[in-house]
């Protein structure tokens, strides 16, 4: 019996240490010349493939349709373009905040996708790498990204100034929009839904949604505060409007966030809910009139309606709106100097922007890509294909100009009429509407502490709230 | 039991390592975290900012008269249930149990889901009605908890006591209060923690009833999400206290119970 005792005791004591070991050896086996590359991205934020064969896009400059997932077709390129083998672990995020904090804690990634502030902001902190000059060299035909960046995105990321040196040095786009409402126009008359103060209109008292998120819930806020100011005729003629749009709607100062503070209170008494994501399904069975929400999740939300037989609309709304984008960027921590990561970083980068590459993610996903594709006009056939009149529809056409965005094409959409304020409207807005919209750029630490404590002040009870309801 | 395989101090080693990894060690960390400021400086000044700002403390009276208000209903529509359950003369006592636990057997968001839909027919719009929608759900929700351990402490309730009050001359509802409650205390008391608690911190409820008024537990994720991770802690410290507290109570009370 001892004996077993022992024996017993030994298998306890083994599997407690095997339990306790690092899993670092278990991994499969990876060729030696294999770049590994370490990509983390949003989620549902890239074509996975598999389509139906009824969703061929069949354009005039060939079909284009998703049968591999873009990362296994990226995979196939490398090796073709360039010999050398690549593996893609690719891992997805849901806030920029919780990728941050996976970065912080330890996380390794070489390519990563945030938004617009999260990129200023871990530029600042020094967390990433300048793209290369290769990168930037248009003559290379396989530097899709820049041959086929839209001139209008390149010029918001060449104004963005970050420390001294401009947004494009170190990011690239990937997809853009605007911050708006989807509404449904039999409730919500288009001039309602045009101004940010839909939100406390006691008409739609717990009707109307607005996004749980410090940044998009301030955005609207600050545009209601500064109302009078922006809105004024002598300011919207100023030749420096733009920026001087810009300055106001980043305003951080403690009069400006204690006036929000007002104004977010009102909107949580007159809101149906602070939301992240059941906002569109109540807006589809009609449990809301209208949702805060960005311009490709609006798409989304008029698709789906659509099939259910509603028809809704997007407003983007007159004071002003966020222009928001999530780019890539390389990591210090995981690329560090490695050029052979570094080059299939870039790579990758540039054959998602490969044009026909672009109309699969945004087929896919239904947010605007960055891309216009330059000389090819692949990117505005696809837009045409999807927006375009039918030819016996020809004579109810409305032209719809979005030359700003496709420079180098005749750059006008013949479209239906309900277009003009629904999916077309917004993934491309038209330049007047692009004029009014500016990015919100990354809160100065001190200025961003102020602004969450807002937050949880309006968030949290108020007890006086008890004492003196009307 | 000389021949026994393992002795016990190596049957408690899975769980000792258990424990220290996953529950001690995390608290101390929780603590840590509570009481040092961004560079690490052991600081007070999170936890005099969380009650000298009137919205805070707000919040967490609102969890308090929350979890108050579901653990007074639970325990009410609970006990006489698991009275019936226990004490009624049924043939098939664990599975009449079993109907009213089964809801423990679908995930809590999905039957709060269904719920909402009901109550959106009686209701209109949800958002109408926030609070009362809270306590709602969260009733639905936490009640099987309170009928188990009660129906475990009165099925382990010896018949004859109560026999022996009724021949001694006591009416029922004497019965009730000078036998029957006061032995059912333990189980009173495990019910209630398993309620009171949870209903403090569960934010998914009153997100999914679009509640839009913090409690306990939305201010710790909000904290955790904007990368302050001194402030989250000390939240979760401040209920870590509360927890501690009341089980502190609550044994004494089984104690002077029992002496």
């Amino acid at each position: 019996m001892k004996r077993l005792n022992k024996f017993l005791n030994l298998i306890v004591a083994v599997s407690l240490v095997l339990t306790l070991l690092p899993l670092s050896g278990c991994g499969k086996e990876e060729e030696s010349d294999a770049v590994v590359l370490r990509v983390a991205n949003w989620e549902e934020y890239i074509d996975e493939g598999d389509w139906a064969e009824d969703e061929l896009i069949d354009l005039d400059n060939g079909d284009i349709i998703g049968i591999n997932s873009m990362v296994d077709d990226f995979e196939e390129w490398y090796y073709e373009t360039y010999g050398q083998k690549v593996i893609v672990e690719y891992s997805t995020f849901g806030t920029n905040e919780e990728l941050y904090n996976q970065i912080t804690i330890g996380d390794v990634y070489d390519l990563v996708c945030p938004s617009e502030y999260m990129i200023m902001k871990m530029i600042r902190e020094g967390m990433v790498v300048p793209y290369s000059e290769e990168f930037k060299d248009a003559s290379n035909e396989n530097n899709y990204y820049v041959r086929g960046l839209s001139p209008y995105i390149r010029d918001v990321f060449k104004e963005l100034n970050i420390e001294g040196e401009s947004l494009d040095t170190y990011a690239a786009g990937y997809m853009w929009g605007t911050l708006g409402f989807v509404y449904n126009p039999m409730e919500v008359s288009a001039e309602e839904a045009s101004g940010w103060d839909l939100l406390v209109n006691k008409d739609y008292y717990k009707r109307v949604t607005v996004k749980d998120s410090v940044r998009d819930a301030y955005f609207a806020a600050i545009a209601m505060n500064c109302y009078d100011e922006i809105t004024d005729a002598a300011f919207t003629v100023r030749p420096d409007y733009h920026e001087a749009l810009g300055e106001v709607l980043n305003r951080t100062d403690v009069e400006t966030v204690d006036a929000v503070q007002e104004i977010l209170t009102d909107c949580k008494d007159n809101a149906y809910s602070f939301e992240t994501d059941s906002g569109k399904a109540d807006l589809v069975t009609g449990k809301v009139v209208a949702n805060e929400q960005w311009s490709g999740d609006a798409v989304y939300t008029m698709d789906q309606a659509e099939e259910d037989g509603a028809l809704l609309a997007y407003s983007v709304p007159k004071e002003g709106s966020n222009l928001w984008f999530d780019g890539w960027v390389m990591l210090e921590s995981g690329i560090s100097e490695d050029s052979r990561k570094e080059h299939a970083a870039e790579s990758f980068v540039n054959f998602i922007s490969r044009p026909d590459n672009a109309v699969r993610n945004m087929y896919y996903i239904g947010y605007t890509s960055v891309i216009s594709g330059g000389e090819d006009d692949t990117m505005f056939q696809y837009v045409d294909w999807t927006y375009g009149v039918d030819e016996e529809d020809m004579d109810e056409a409305c032209p719809y100009d979005i030359s700003y965005f496709f420079e180098g094409t005749e750059g006008i959409i013949y479209t239906y009429e309900d277009q003009l304020s629904r999916q077309l409207y917004a993934q491309y807005p038209t330049l007047d509407v692009m004029n009014r919209c500016v990015v919100m750029e990354c809160f100065p630490d001190e200025a961003n502490s102020r602004i969450n404590r807002m937050w949880t002040n309006v968030r949290c009870f108020d007890m006086s709230s008890i004492f003196n309801k009307d | 039991m000389k021949n026994a395989i393992f002795n016990r101090k190596q049957l408690a080693v899975p769980y000792m390592l258990f424990l220290l990894l996953f529950v001690i060690l995390p608290l101390l960390v929780v603590v840590y975290y509570g009481f040092t400021d961004a560079e690490g400086h052991i600081s007070l000044a999170n936890f005099i900012g969380f009650f000298a700002n009137p919205r805070t403390l707000g919040t967490l009276i609102y969890s308090l008269v929350i979890a108050v208000i579901v653990t007074i209903i639970c325990l009410c529509m609970a006990y006489p249930v698991a009275l019936i359950l226990a004490k009624g003369a049924y043939a098939r006592k664990h599975a009449f149990l079993m109907v009213f636990v089964l809801p423990m057997w679908i995930n809590f968001t999905l039957r709060i889901t269904a719920l909402k839909e009901i109550l959106t027919l009686i209701e209109g719009n949800l958002a109408l009605y926030p609070f009362i929608n809270t306590i709602i759900c969260m009733v639905y929700d936490f009640l099987p908890f309170m009928i188990m351990p009660l129906f475990n402490s009165l099925t382990k309730l010896d018949n004859s006591m109560l026999e022996a009050g009724a021949d001694l001359g006591a009416n029922r509802a004497q019965i009730f209060i000078h036998i029957l409650l006061p032995l059912s205390i333990p189980g009173i008391i495990s019910g209630v923690t398993m309620v009171f608690l949870p209903a403090m911190t569960n934010y998914v409820v009153l997100d999914m009833v679009y509640n839009s008024t913090y409690i306990m537990g939305s201010l710790i994720g909000s904290y955790f999400s904007s990368y302050d991770w001194n402030n989250g802690s000390l939240i979760s410290a401040i209920l870590l206290m509360m927890i501690g507290m009341f089980t502190i109570l609550a044994d004494r009370f089984t104690m002077e119970k029992e002496a």
